[in-house]
């Protein structure tokens, strides 16, 4: 049987929402799922019933800071501050090395968080959320 | 991007150490693995350079991903008996304003530990301290 570790995981982004590129120095990632439940039961039921609605994710994603420039990673670690943000920008979210295994969707990063601490390494904490299809390939 | 070459890092720690001591006044070091013999009444310093802990720093495979090496350095430093701690002092000043929170050919130097005086010093007829500190380096695949 086959198990994965953290490292195998990696990122893509691309704030143009065409050709994702790959993040350097990634961390982290997570990437909850949500799907709403929406009450159907029966006035006099006595059991609940429920059925599924909208289905929405959201996640964070940890950054080393590099100083890279002119590149998808310092586009992703600023992306944040963009005006007039459509959600249009790419997300792929890697499990495997080989690339095969991802999960993709359009979102939007909806905060970042910038932090330097006294003898530890850089780092950059970037949250978002999906926009419309989450694609799993997993 | 390569793994990391131990001895471009050693050099750089030892090299470092080297040259100060070469300077006026001159303090004879002595390096791990290497035959000495001290001159009794007389100073040295010996630098004793280990690596430790390897960690992953970032995603990756084996190509395109970062690990964190990090190793310490311990310094004795060796001073005549019987004639109080200033001299040893101003050696382990020396050798603490080297590293003291450097980064030289991308090894970065944490504050330093001591001058702390060793009980027994080894080998024995010296007033010993030592100095010691941790480095960290970035290893790119």
């Amino acid at each position: 049987m086959a198990f994965y570790r953290g490292q195998q995981g990696s990122v893509k982004f691309d704030d143009a929402g065409s050709s994702a590129a790959a993040i350097t120095s990634t961390r982290s990632w997570s990437l909850t799922v949500e799907k709403e439940s929406l009450d159907t039961t029966a006035l006099g039921a006595t059991y609940r019933a429920n059925v599924g609605g909208l289905i929405s994710g959201s996640g964070t994603c940890e950054i080393l800071y590099t100083a890279s420039s002119a590149d998808e990673t310092n586009a992703f670690i600023e992306h944040v501050n963009t005006a007039n943000d459509e959600g249009l920008a790419l997300f792929e979210l890697f499990l495997d090395t080989t690339g095969t295994k991802k999960i993709s969707f359009d979102g939007v990063i909806t905060s970042a968080e910038y932090s330097a601490t006294v003898g530890e390494i850089e780092v950059i904490t970037l949250n978002f959320v999906t926009n419309g299809d989450i694609t799993l390939g997993i | 991007m390569a793994a990391v070459n131990l001895n471009t890092i050693r050099s750089t720690i030892e090299g470092r150490l080297a040259t100060e001591l070469a300077l006026a006044p001159v303090i004879p070091v002595v390096f791990h693995n290497q035959p000495s013999t001290p001159t009794p009444n007389s100073s040295f310093v010996q630098c004793l350079v280990s690596f430790g802990n390897n960690n992953f720093l970032t995603m990756g495979g084996t190509t395109g991903s970062s690990n964190s090496v990090i190793g310490v350095i311990v310094m004795n430093v060796f001073t005549p008996k019987g004639v109080g701690p200033g001299a040893n002092l101003t050696i382990g000043k020396r050798i603490r304003d080297l590293y003291n929170r450097q980064v030289v050919s991308g090894v970065h130097f944490d504050p330093p530990t001591g001058p702390e005086v060793v009980a027994s010093p080894a080998p024995e007829g010296y007033f010993q301290t030592q100095v010691r500190l941790t480095f960290e380096t970035f290893e790119d695949l």
